[in-house]
């Protein structure tokens, strides 16, 4: 079993590299494959919404760097992880990026799903999602990013999904049990 | 606040001047400056990865009365360079604090006809505004943005009726300093055709216009490739 992380963390970000790490720890014990991804290492163009990765190279997104390679791994594994500072409580701009230029894996055509109009999928499969947000203290977005996340589990068709918030002011040894109950929610750990 | 003089206009999309989101803000902005307001525009996408481009991008924010964010729904939220913008301005904001009362307004489009899927991004954005000291001007929701075409807006056509009665309305409001009102929010936010037509044209003209488009290119025995399946 394989599982991308996308860590959409500013360098140095301690308690982000604190869940990574962990995650990789906790899913590598049970024998699963890591591969995590610092976003901000990576060269990935902003989505131009050409949508010729629908109606000229269907399934590929024209620009050639390393945003194609991130929606294949993506595709290609059984957990996707999205880890990011809650941003007014929705993701980085850094993590946006990556999902953004996963377009591709949807088709142009619209279908009805949960009573609403969603583009149809472009792949049978998708991975199961776990979404992480390290929120700073004196906000509370817990609730919009829970929503974004159960919005991007309909629109990826995902067939598990979880989300959570970890506090930044947090004490950084209860990281453990955390990632733990998240992985336990999306079903990859018993 | 005090009457409002400065508007700039924040164009989310990537598409720039070729997209809805431009189509949009242009109309409203056009109707404050009949009012005399005057406009400046700025593009996410151009600014934000440049020392250049930010120091512009925060330059035209601190200048402006009235901030119109226009910008496309991508994958429920915004385009990441408009949320790299959002960064931005808020950075900035933590260290120079704004000396006057500034509206923000956003105006998203989405492909879907249903304005709902709009709602969490309009939640974000409303938590920008609260968290770096604006005052909230309102938001309003375009479903099936495809059917603009990327086109000026026109008050005459059936299509964009209600949205520039909307828009125009709101630009009242804006134009006396004051937040949009829910009327105007609620007329610019319906769409022009019922739920179950518009569903109809979709599974009838939409879809097999996505059919025609691919065709242009040479692409239409593609349009349901999968190339990063694993084979077994």
């Amino acid at each position: 079993m394989k599982t991308v992380i996308f860590n959409g963390a500013k360098e140095g970000d301690l308690i982000m590299n604190a869940i990574e790490n962990t995650i990789a720890d906790q899913l590598t014990a049970k024998g699963w494959e890591i591969e995590p991804i610092e976003l901000r290492n990576m060269q990935i163009a902003a989505c131009v919404g050409c949508l010729g990765c629908w109606l000229k190279t269907p399934g590929t997104c024209v620009i050639n760097d390393d945003g194609r390679e991130t929606t294949r791994k993506a595709i290609q594994s059984d957990l996707m992880v999205w880890l990011t500072p809650v941003t007014f409580g929705g993701y980085s701009s850094e993590l946006k990026k990556a999902i953004d230029r996963m377009l591709p894996s949807m088709l142009p055509y619209f279908g009805s799903y949960h009573g609403q109009i969603y583009h149809k999928m472009r792949y049978k499969k998708f991975p199961n999602l776990l979404v992480i947000g390290v929120q700073e203290p004196g906000v509370d977005y817990e609730e919009t990013f829970m929503a974004l996340a159960g919005r991007n589990q309909l629109n990826f068709r995902l067939p598990a999904y979880a989300a959570s918030v970890f506090q930044r002011d947090k004490n950084p040894e209860t990281i453990p049990a955390f990632v733990e109950q998240q992985l336990k929610k999306v079903e990859v750990i018993s | 606040m005090s009457e409002p003089r400065n508007v700039l206009l924040l164009v989310g999309s990537p598409r720039c001047e070729r997209s809805n989101s431009y189509a949009i803000g242009k109309f409203i902005v056009h109707k404050l400056e009949e009012k005399g307001l005057s406009f400046e525009e700025a593009f996410a996408t151009r600014l934000v990865n440049t020392q250049k481009g930010t120091e512009r991008l925060l330059k035209s924010v601190d200048n402006a009365d009235i901030i119109v964010l226009a910008t496309p729904l991508y994958i429920d939220s915004f385009p990441s360079p408009t949320i790299k913008a959002l960064e931005l301005i808020h950075e900035h904001r933590k260290a120079v604090s704004p000396t006057k009362t500034q509206l923000l307004v956003a105006i998203m489009n989405n492909g879907s006809p249903e304005k709902e899927h709009m709602d969490i991004a309009l939640k974000i954005i409303r938590n920008f505004a609260q968290e770096s000291n604006f005052k909230w001007g309102g938001g309003i929701r375009v479903g099936w943005g495809y059917a603009l075409n990327s086109e000026p807006l026109n008050e005459k056509k059936g299509r964009t009726r209600k949205l520039t009665r909307g828009l125009s309305l709101a630009s009242v409001n804006l134009a006396e300093g004051q937040p949009i009102s829910e009327e105007a929010e609620d007329l610019a936010s319906t769409l022009f055709a019922p739920l179950f037509l518009a569903k109809i044209i979709i599974r009838l003209v939409v879809n097999p216009g996505w059919n025609k488009q691919a065709k242009e290119n040479n692409a239409k025995a593609k349009m349901r490739d999968m190339p990063y399946e694993l084979k077994t």
